[in-house]
């Protein structure tokens, strides 16, 4: 056996979740949890008070009702990985602030998985935050009998989505010299490129199984509701949907999880302070 | 009676031995039976005193970064209880020393030690009983004080009471109290720094690792991190300090390192540096006013160098030397100048840096 080879002890955590503790405090802390509070407040209340503002009725199934209100989900959960992950570890170098930290009696891979579990909680926070909030109005609107099993399903899937989030951004973070660069290509990357490139294989007529953004669509698919949208009766466009696989999905996700965060924390365990 | 504390060489046990000046002691490890003795007076040892144990080893540490050499195969060791000045230029390779000595930087070649532990190869080990101070730290400006030394604090294993308490006294000595519970947001840059001090000092470490710790500091600022610097140090407290300031470097420190161009130019300890400050010139002043006959008659004068008059008083340079300096003293006398103060100066270690860093680069 290796007389070198790394064994965690029990001290790495209690490191890790010191930091986990001290970054949670930093999240909180700083003002810009308040935008994603608001966001997981106000998205599901506007759903709940519109309708009957403008005399519209609910959706007919508490199912229906879910998932037009967690159509924004994933909204949500890139602005909220984007937000907590995008500057865990290039902030450490850009400002600074690691000089304080790293020489410190703890192995730095105790720090950055402190750093992205307490990333990942506060983001899964705002999601469970933006699914109670809808469950209590399905509660007031059709009672405790719409909870339903699929909602369950697609609150494990938002989460499950949450996390690879978290790593693709941790992973931008620790590869990135700026924050506002690992923040920013995170979120444009989740909102934007991948969709973009989704669309492409789509027209291609090749299935974006392994594109992580197709699978998000799992979250409201799941509750069996889906919008067939589209273009008219007779307009004379044909065009394929590849709709995610549930299981298939799953283990997309839990892919890109894994590969991105011990990558993330291989490049961020070699960078140094220079 | 004299109480000394000495480290068994095999062992590393400590021994605390009496004795009145001049008289020698004989020693048996209490551990391990080693036999040895100690004088009190002449501070000969026979057993190793833990004054003259290494705490900081750097051997031949070199750091390239994309084929430029910063370090280039420095040695040196601090032992426990000195204050060791690291002094050079900027670009001289001082802050990449105290990254490869806080595993900040991966070392080219070479080893740094903390405690005989290898700071690269074992980090948490090696960091645990240091307080470091390197370049100027970002402070996370949405947290207080207490928040942020709270945390540092627990990652020593120091329990809530302790914390607390440490925090006050800390907070105390740096003088920022009032500013425990405020956001350090709005700190200026030498509130900032003392944080970083406090943080450094929290968890009472053995050995400290400051870097340019009075940079941003007023006046009184200095002279507060001075005193901190002798109180920790009276503590037996090993120091390894870089600075630009060579007075306060002058004041504090045992040792002088001085590095240029990541190599070491000269060391030694701070008595021997002002002693090889050499006596070069003569301060003197007369009572009447010097016409142009009396400074021609001056500069005949073979023992002189220069000649310049400076702030009211007549700078004479000379070779250094008493017996120059009386010479010199005796003409001026016998040419029928009156002498009202005649006095040599040393030059500055200012100037002692100044003229090694010339002579390493070929200036003189």
């Amino acid at each position: 056996m290796d007389a070198n080879r790394y064994i965690p002890s029990t001290d790495d955590f209690k490191n890790i979740y010191l930091t986990i503790k001290f970054e949670l405090l930093k999240h909180i802390k700083r003002r810009r949890i308040l935008i994603t509070l608001i966001l997981a407040i106000l998205i599901p209340l506007i759903f709940f008070a519109v309708p009957p503002l403008l005399g519209h009725d609910y959706a007919s199934t508490a199912n229906g009702f879910a998932a037009s209100n967690l159509g924004f989900a994933n909204l949500l959960i890139i602005l909220s990985g984007a937000i907590f992950a995008g500057d865990v570890i290039s902030g450490e170098f850009e400002n600074k602030t690691g000089l304080f930290l790293f020489p410190t009696p703890q192995r730095k891979s105790s720090i950055f998985i402190g750093k992205y579990i307490a990333s990942l909680t506060a983001t899964w926070v705002i999601v469970s935050l933006y699914y109670l909030i809808t469950i209590m109005e399905i509660a007031s609107i059709y009672g405790t009998s719409g909870f339903s099993e699929e909602i369950a399903q697609s609150f494990f899937l938002a989460l499950l989505y949450c996390t690879s989030v978290v790593s693709i951004v941790f992973f931008f973070s620790s590869i990135m010299k700026r924050t506002i660069t690992s923040t920013l290509i995170g979120f444009f990357l989740l909102l934007m490129i991948l969709p973009i490139i989704t669309a492409v294989f789509t027209v291609a007529e090749v299935d974006p199984w392994f594109i992580i953004t197709h699978n998000e669509g799992l979250i409201t698919d799941v509750l069996g509701t889906v919008n067939q949208g589209g273009f008219g009766p007779g307009q004379g466009v044909n065009f394929t949907i590849f709709k995610p696989d549930l299981w298939r999905g799953i283990g997309v996700m839990s892919a890109y999880t894994v590969i991105l965060f011990f990558s993330g924390i291989f490049m961020a365990d070699r960078r140094k302070m220079e | 009676m004299l109480s000394k504390t000495v480290e068994c060489p095999k062992c590393e046990t400590h021994i605390t031995i009496q004795g009145n000046p001049g008289e020698t002691t004989a020693l048996i490890c209490p551990n391990c039976n080693t036999k040895g003795k100690f004088t009190f007076q002449k501070e000969k040892v026979e057993i190793k005193t833990i004054s003259e144990h290494n705490i900081i080893e750097v051997k031949n540490l070199t750091k390239m970064f994309n084929g430029f050499k910063a370090l280039d195969n420095i040695s040196f060791n601090v032992k426990k209880g000195e204050i060791l000045g690291f002094v050079g230029p900027n670009g001289a390779g001082k802050t990449t020393t105290i990254k490869l000595l806080t595993n900040l930087l991966t070392p080219t070649s070479g080893n740094a030690y903390i405690n005989n532990i290898d700071v690269n190869k074992n980090p948490t080990k090696a960091l645990l009983s240091v307080g470091s101070l390197i370049e100027v730290p970002g402070i996370y400006d949405y947290l207080t004080p207490h928040e942020i030394l709270t945390y540092f604090g627990k990652i020593h294993r120091m329990n809530k009471n302790e914390i607390d308490q440490k925090i006050k006294e800390v907070l105390k000595i740096i003088k920022l109290s009032d500013w425990e519970n405020k956001k350090t947001g709005s700190f200026s840059t030498g509130m900032q720094r003392r944080l970083a001090i406090a943080k450094a000092i929290l968890h009472s470490p053995d050995v400290l690792i400051l870097d340019e710790p009075v940079i941003g500091l007023d006046p009184r600022g200095i002279k507060d991190i001075r005193d901190i610097l002798k109180r920790y140090k009276s503590k037996g407290v090993t120091i390894f300090l870089s600075s630009h300031l060579l007075n306060e470097v002058r004041e504090t420190c045992d040792r002088i390192i001085f590095l240029d161009g990541g190599k070491i130019v000269t060391q030694g300890t701070t008595e021997e540096i002002m002693h090889r400050i050499k006596i070069d010139t003569i301060e003197a002043e007369f009572l009447n006013q010097l016409t142009e006959a009396d400074i021609k008659k001056i500069e005949t004068i073979p023992e002189i160098n220069s000649f310049e008059k400076e702030n009211g008083f007549f700078k004479i340079k000379f070779d250094g030397s008493p017996e120059t300096s009386n010479k010199i003293l005796t003409k001026l006398t016998k040419q029928g100048l009156k002498v009202v103060s005649f006095s040599t100066k040393k030059a500055d270690l200012e100037s002692f840096y100044v003229s090694i860093m010339n002579e390493e680069k070929g200036v003189m």
